[in-house]
């Protein structure tokens, strides 16, 4: 029965298939990246707080460092699967590539639900974790970070742990760490920069001038805000943002045509991005529908908030006047829709690309807490341009060489780059 | 300023006064101390001694009786304006203490007397009975002297009493017998036998069982046998044994006033309380009491100041004693001649505190919590405040039309609060001011029906607060309408209402009244308490399977108590199960920040008014002045909570969250809540709630009753006998207590089909049509039945991928867990969204139905008829995933209902008759029978109304071509809250339509009200109309689409008389 259901490792398994067919890999390449090169499975005892002990199953995927050690989140989840793991870590492999950062791609997680436990006992589960797979992670292998259900807090007590078994600091163990503990600068503007940072690449494409384009932003938690933050300096207007409100329990979507303000609307914001209805009014925002942002007649939509938000339902809704689809979010775009804005002809960076500031700021963190020596915000920021131009000039060179769409194009450019690394180290 | 003076001037003359009387005692205490002084020396001087000390000098005269001997000032005359006290020695009345008025005065406390006056002349007498009996003692003694010497003390006791109190000698003789009887000594049983011939035997007593009168042979004078008895007694006792017995005996016959007292059912509080002050005079250390009698002082004060109920007495009477009742009349305000009671909520708070202080002192784990000061007005006091006004017409009023009692409700308030209360209520609160000063104060009803077992009565009377700020003057004013506000409350249509339901109304109400001090501390402008909240001794929300029943659960909020006694459509309060702290509702930070409370109820000491403000708004204002900010709230900075150290609004330095992370895990508040619920819970031997607020110093219990349960919370009767097609599934892990009712609809996510689903974008299409199905499912009518867990976010094959919005409609949230291969899904418990879940009131069930004992109907959920793809044509691919059951479509016409009781852990679905709703059905079996109401009387009249609505609808002036009707009117399932869906097929000008709406609304206006006469619940947009136009109904688009739908089709109903053209 479960062969036949949906299955995320199979999906990302086809999704390669698809680009190693453009590429045309030998089969060995294809054999060796349609699977993980590694896996570790174990128990995990942990003593829980009424004296009992609990087994807890944990796991470590490996799928690919040919370019560099290992690079992903570690996932608490009651139904976690083997085949969701592996299928993330495959695509932490493609993220690090499109943004040509030298790490590889990995996943980990317990099957476990923290609702289920106390703080002590969970403290215990991370503990225990490290101490199964310490040998086989670390700086220069495999680097966790947070992820599904685990927080920084957790981080710390897997970073402890595995500095205990070790003997040393090793800050560059993990990621995800607080800055007073190793953690870098600029992480929560990551993200919202980056985005910004590849819509300020595609205007040049476009021909249009930063100055005086117009915007609508779906979405005001932390990468909606910094990349209307960094639209509004490089001189574009945002007009419209949706927030999500816990009292009325639905969306909104709030307009000022002369251009929201960052600053004013984060006083009046929780820290979820949840905007205050009543004083937006006082400040001069028409409050409008939930999904009012897709209709604006404005140059681009950056939706950062939700998977599946543009459905082939809403898709026909957005303006004519919309040239530019940022996904600052994961996955926003249903493929249904996609198609839509293909036959469009609409300009889109897809997520993959978008949102890979956080990766590489996840990468940054890294670097700095290997040599222990720790950048200011502008050298981070300057880096991440760096970093984030690059990758998408590749991307839309190798679009415009290949005839290939923008979400194409960067699938194709980050499996070929991994393809390569496994090639020169003569691994195929 | 006129205020002011006045009451200084009251205050002066009340301290006259009080001066006056103690001039008056210095006198007769200096008559006492004189030596030589004969008993009538002292009575002239007493004579000479009281006018001067009373209110009234000028017409005050006085008279002492001793023995016969009759002392009185000059012109004394009985009058109807008199105060006695009665001279009683070794119980025998020897003589009285009279003072009379010869004119009349106004009325005070007692007549024209003060309170104080009765204490006076009440010690006056209890000297003078000392001095009597002294004398006497004095008398006997020197004869005894003279006549003969003795060798035993207890000889010279039995001597004396021989020639001064016979009566008590009866009473000794009587029992030291019956000592000696029990101590197997057969000389005493032989004497005993002499009074009844069947006891002979010893302990038996055979005849006293028979079925006739017991022959009781002619009584022989046991003052004749004191001699043989005696002797007995010193053949087989201990010298010190005897003494000790009679001493023992002749202390405890010193109260037998009190005995009298208690007994007596005509004697009134005041006479209970007189009396206690006395006994307590006596000894104030206590008087060692024989355990029988101490009991029964108990439970004669439990039953006449606490309630009557058998199984409050028998707790109380464990924890309460006399003394505690001595501190408590202290603080009692009650009408001349009451016989009142404190009330539900009174007694429950006495008991519980006194039971916790005693559970304390026996080396219980409880830390301290304290009662706030309160005060007490009897439950009579309403009744006496009837009466003093001549209201009583209004006591009727309960057996009036509910309509008629709730338009004529805000009357009788008008009238309650401008009516005064009697002048001996006032002066009790004009002390109880004094006492509590200018802290604001919550006036909350206590009534005799409240609070009891099963009959909450939560939130139906009023409880106020007031800020109790400004003059004297002013504070009585503002506290005497708060009082007469609570009671009109008796009469208001809510609780009059419950109580038909529960066939109370003919039970006696009296509406007793706490005057409790409000715990809380100045913070700006504002008064609160750090942090208060409502606990339960079991928890009937868990998030956790390892969260156990006992568990408990507490609920609470910032400041004051308000926010987490109601359940809160825009806020949510801080969650802890006592006995599972660490497993905490929100463990993300997302949901750790979403689901924290951001508001405060506060009351504002400058306007004197109850408010709610935001909690950060507060906080970055006066953080220096909230007591406790560092436990209960947390800096989110860097993606994770850090502690508290002081306010900065700055974004980039933190966000304050109120989590109470500190008071859950470094403060001993949960284990002491803990404690306190056990030994409350084990005490009561029920489950209790109570509410309880912390200033920051000390933790306050503010009330504690049996645990309450809403109407859709109680634990419902399990039928055992119910046929097997008639149910649909049942459960027995995880069950909370309630009934879900009326379900007409059946949303069913296949779970072997969804485990199916190959692409995620069909995952992604099943929670979207969720949540349109959501929207056009009637409200809380239908539920939801799924695989795994609900919300899954990200491995959305574990669950439909849903958020709140897209279940906020349904009645209940159901997950399967089927078993798969190797294991069993990890059911959610609804984590995703629990809160909001809890203060929606939607239930959540889990369903396990490959465990055995248990049923699952798949077959029901697989083979009705599907009209999915009626309702959402456009997601009809997804018909085998998604199954929507219209109940009464395919069952003709039954309903489903959800039984769920906790207690059992057993849960039930079935099918059924609608008129045969279990709608409250509860466990006490008293009540089951109870609520034979009329349940379609709400869809009738509504539909009623709606055809006189459109037949009046004139459809030339309007441009309405048809009229339509859906939702719960035409499915004759409308309840009190429903609204009333029209359809209007319009294809008029703009201007008629403005007209058409203006007429409308009139209408929704006045079928609102009388909605609201009927029901007391008032709706906003009473009709809820859609217009259509001509180009809807050819693409069926917006709502043209329930026109001949599947479920829920519109209804054509007639327009100004015509019939509406026919629709296919």
């Amino acid at each position: 029965m479960s062969t036949q259901s949906y299955n995320p490792f199979e999906t990302a398994q086809h999704q390669f298939d698809h680009v190693a067919d453009l590429l045309d890999l030998g089969q060995a390449t294809r054999d060796l990246l349609r699977w993980p090169m590694r896996e570790y499975h174990f128990s995990i005892p942990v003593r829980m707080d009424d004296g009992s002990v609990h087994i807890y199953r944990g796991f470590r995927v490996q799928h690919n460092d040919a370019r560099g050690p290992g690079k992903g989140g570690i996932r608490f989840h009651p139904m976690e699967t083997i085949d969701t793991v592996r299928a993330l870590a495959v695509w932490m492999t493609w993220k690090c590539a499109v943004v040509d950062i030298p790490l590889g791609g990995s996943k980990g997680g317990v099957v476990c639900d923290p609702h289920n436990m106390s703080q002590r006992e969970v403290e215990q589960l991370c503990r225990g974790w490290v101490r199964q797979v310490s040998r086989n992670v670390g700086p220069v292998l495999d680097v966790p970070a947070p992820d599904v259900m685990t927080n920084p807090q957790n981080m710390l007590w897997m970073l402890d742990e595995y500095e205990v078994i070790h003997g040393g600091k090793y800050p560059g163990f993990i990621t995800g760490k607080p800055l007073s503990i190793g953690g870098s600068q600029g992480r929560k503007e990551a993200t919202g920069y980056g985005v910004i940072f590849t819509v300020r690449e595609a205007l040049k494409d476009l021909k249009l001038k930063p100055q005086g384009v117009t915007a609508s932003v779906q979405g005001f938690g932390n990468v909606a805000q910094y990349a209307v933050e960094l639209l509004q300096q490089i001189g574009g207007t945002v007009v419209c943002v949706s927030s999500w409100d816990q009292g009325a329990k639905c969306a909104f979507s709030f307009r000022k045509k002369s251009g929201v303000s960052v600053e004013e609307l984060r006083t009046i914001t929780d820290p979820f991005g949840g905007i205050d209805r009543g004083k937006a009014q006082d400040l001069g925002y028409e409050v409008l529908q939930e999904d009012a942002w897709i209709e604006q007649d404005v140059d681009m939509l950056i939706p950062a908030a939700l998977e599946n938000q543009i459905t082939r339902d809403n898709v026909g809704r957005i303006g004519k006047g919309v040239k530019l689809i940022a996904e600052a979010a994961n996955g926003p775009t249903t493929s249904e829709a996609d198609v839509a804005l293909c036959a469009r002809n609409m300009f889109v960076i897809p997520d993959f690309l978008a949102n890979a500031g956080g990766v590489t700021c996840s990468y940054f963190e890294q670097v700095q807490s290997n040599m222990n020596y720790y950048w200011n915000k502008d050298e981070v920021f300057g880096k991440l341009d760096t970093t984030m131009t690059s990758a998408y000039h590749a991307v839309r060179e190798t679009a415009n060489k290949r005839k290939l769409t923008m979400r194409e194009a960067a699938y194709v450019i980050s499996i070929s780059r991994v393809a390569q690394a496994c090639k020169d180290r003569g691994w195929v | 300023m006129k205020e002011n003076d006045k009451s200084v001037e009251h205050l002066l003359r009340s301290l006259k006064e009080r001066a006056k009387e103690l001039n008056c005692l210095y006198e007769v205490e200096e008559l006492f101390s004189k030596s030589e002084i004969t008993l009538d020396e002292i009575s002239s001087g007493i004579v000479r001694s009281i006018p001067a000390g009373w209110q009234y000098p000028e017409v005050c005269v006085a008279q002492v009786e001793i023995d016969g001997a009759i002392c009185a000032s000059p012109g004394f005359r009985e009058s109807p304006w008199a105060l006695h006290a009665a001279l009683d020695v070794q119980g025998e009345i020897v003589g009285s203490i009279t003072v009379c008025y010869l004119e009349e005065r106004p009325a005070a406390d007692e007549g024209p007397f003060f309170k104080e006056e009765r204490k006076l002349i009440n010690t006056i007498a209890d000297r003078l009975e000392r001095r009597i009996l002294h004398e006497k003692l004095k008398r006997v003694f020197e004869n005894q002297k003279l006549t003969h010497p003795q060798d035993h003390e207890w000889e010279v006791i039995i001597d004396l009493l021989r020639r001064t109190d016979p009566k008590l000698l009866t009473r000794l003789l009587r029992k030291m017998l019956n000592y000696l009887s029990w101590a197997g000594i057969e000389d005493a049983d032989r004497i005993l036998a002499t009074f009844n011939p069947s006891m002979s035997g010893g302990s038996a007593t055979p005849g006293m069982d028979d079925n006739r009168p017991v022959h009781v042979m002619k009584k022989p004078d046991l003052l004749s046998l004191t001699e043989e008895i005696f002797r007995i007694a010193s053949d087989h006792l201990s010298e010190k044994e005897i003494l000790n017995n009679i001493q023992n005996w002749i202390k405890e016959d010193r109260s037998g006033f009190l005995v009298k007292i208690l007994e007596n059912a005509g004697s009134s509080l005041a006479e209970i309380s007189s009396a206690i002050e006395r006994f307590h005079h006596l000894s104030p250390q206590g008087i060692e009491l024989s355990s029988p009698r101490e009991r029964a002082f108990r439970v004669s004060l439990i039953r006449r100041l606490l309630s009557d109920h058998p199984q409050f007495i028998n707790t109380a009477k464990q924890y309460l004693d006399v003394n505690d009742f001595y501190e408590l009349l202290h603080r009692v305000i009650y009408p001349a001649g009451s016989h009142g009671r404190l009330g539900g909520k009174g007694a429950g708070l006495f008991l519980a505190s006194n039971m916790l202080q005693k559970s304390r002192a026996d080396g219980e784990d409880v830390s301290t919590i304290l009662t706030p000061k309160t005060w007490y007005l009897t439950s009579d006091g309403i009744l006496n405040f009837i009466n003093y006004n001549d209201l009583e017409e209004i006591v009727e009023q309960k057996y009036e039309d509910i309509g008629q009692v709730r338009q004529e409700y805000p009357y009788i308030v008008h009238v309650f609060k401008n009516s005064p209360l009697p002048p001996e209520i006032v002066t009790g609160l004009s002390v109880a001011l004094d006492d509590f000063g200018d802290t604001p104060l919550i006036v909350r009803s206590s009534s005799l029906l409240e609070d009891r077992l099963g009959t909450s009565f939560a939130g139906k009377y009023k409880s106020l607060f007031i800020a109790n700020q400004g003059t004297k003057q002013q504070r009585l004013v503002a506290l005497m309408d708060a009082i007469t506000e609570v009671y009109a409350s008796t009469f208001g249509p809510d609780p009059i209402e419950y109580r038909l339901e529960r066939r109370l109304l003919d039970s006696h109400e009296e509406m007793g009244v706490l005057i409790q001090e409000v715990i809380g501390v100045r913070v700006g402008e504002y008064y609160l308490p750090a942090f208060s909240g409502v606990a339960f001794s079991n928890n009937e929300f868990r998030w956790s399977k390892r969260i156990r029943r006992e568990d408990g659960l507490l609920r609470m909020v910032p400041g004051l108590g308000t926010r987490a006694v109601d359940r809160m459509t825009d806020d949510y309060p801080v969650l802890v199960a006592p006995g599972q702290p660490g497993l905490r509702v929100n463990v993300t930070l997302d949901e750790q920040v979403r689901y924290s409370p951001r508001k405060v109820d506060v009351i504002n000491l400058r306007s004197q008014t109850f408010e709610t403000v935001d909690l950060r708004d507060l906080i970055e204002r006066c953080s220096d002045d909230y007591p406790l900010l560092d436990q209960l709230v947390s800096i989110l900075r860097d993606n994770r909570f850090e502690r508290f150290a002081s306010a900065t609004p700055d974004p980039e330095t933190g966000f304050p969250v109120a989590t109470f992370e500190g008071l859950i895990s470094r403060s001993p508040f949960v284990e002491q809540m803990k404690n306190i619920l056990g030994v409350l819970q084990r005490e009561f031997r029920m489950p209790v709630d109570i509410e309880f607020a912390h200033d920051g110093r000390n933790l306050y219990l503010l009330q504690c009753r049996p645990q309450s349960y809403s109407e859709t919370s109680q634990p419902a009767i399990i039928p055992r006998d119910i046929p097997r097609h008639k149910v649909l599934f049942t459960a027995n892990r995880y069950v909370s207590n309630g009934t879900v009712a009326s379900i007409t609809h059946i949303v069913y996510v296949d779970p072997q089909r969804y485990a199916e689903i190959k692409r995620h974008a069909d995952l992604v299409a099943v929670g979207k049509a969720i949540g349109r199905l959501n929207q056009s499912l009637p409200k809380r009518q239908f539920i939801l039945i799924g695989p795994g867990r609900w919300g899954s976010r990200g491995d959305i094959k574990l669950g439909v991928s849903v958020t709140y919005s897209d279940i906020s409609n349904t009645a209940m949230l159901i997950e399967v867990a089927r078993k798969q291969r190797e294991y069993e899904p990890e059911l959610s418990f609804g984590t995703h969204f629990f809160q909001d879940l809890v203060e929606a009131d939607i239930r959540y069930l889990p369903l396990y139905p490959d465990e055995t004992g248990t049923a699952f109907n798949e077959s029901f959920f697989t083979q009705s008829p599907n009209v999915l793809k009626d309702l959402l044509p456009d997601m009809a691919q997804l018909e085998s995933i998604v199954r929507v059951i219209d109940v009464p479509a395919s069952t003709n016409g039954l309903v489903v209902s959800i039984l769920m009781n906790g207690e059992t852990d057993e849960a039930v679905g079935l099918l059924g008759e609608p008129s045969a709703e279990p709608v409250t059905e509860r466990a006490q079996p008293s009540e089951i029978e109870a609520s034979p109401k009329e349940d379609d009387s709400h869809w009738r009249w509504r539909l009623r109304t709606v055809h006189e609505l459109t037949a009046r609808l004139d459809p030339s002036r309007f441009g309405v071509k048809a009229a339509y009707i859906f939702g719960s009117t035409k499915n004759a399932t409308a309840g009190p809250k429903s609204d009333i869906n029209l359809l209007l097929h319009f294809t008029g000008t703009s201007q008629q339509k403005k007209e058409l709406v203006h007429w409308l609304e009139g209408w929704s206006l006045s079928l609102g009200h009388m909605n609201y006469l009927r029901t007391g619940i008032a709706i906003e947009r009473f009709l809820d109309v859609h217009f259509i136009t001509d180009e809807d109904i050819r693409k069926r688009t917006s709502y043209a689409a329930k026109i001949g739908a599947t479920t829920d089709p519109a209804r054509p109903l007639p327009v100004g008389g015509k019939v509406p053209p026919s629709v296919t």
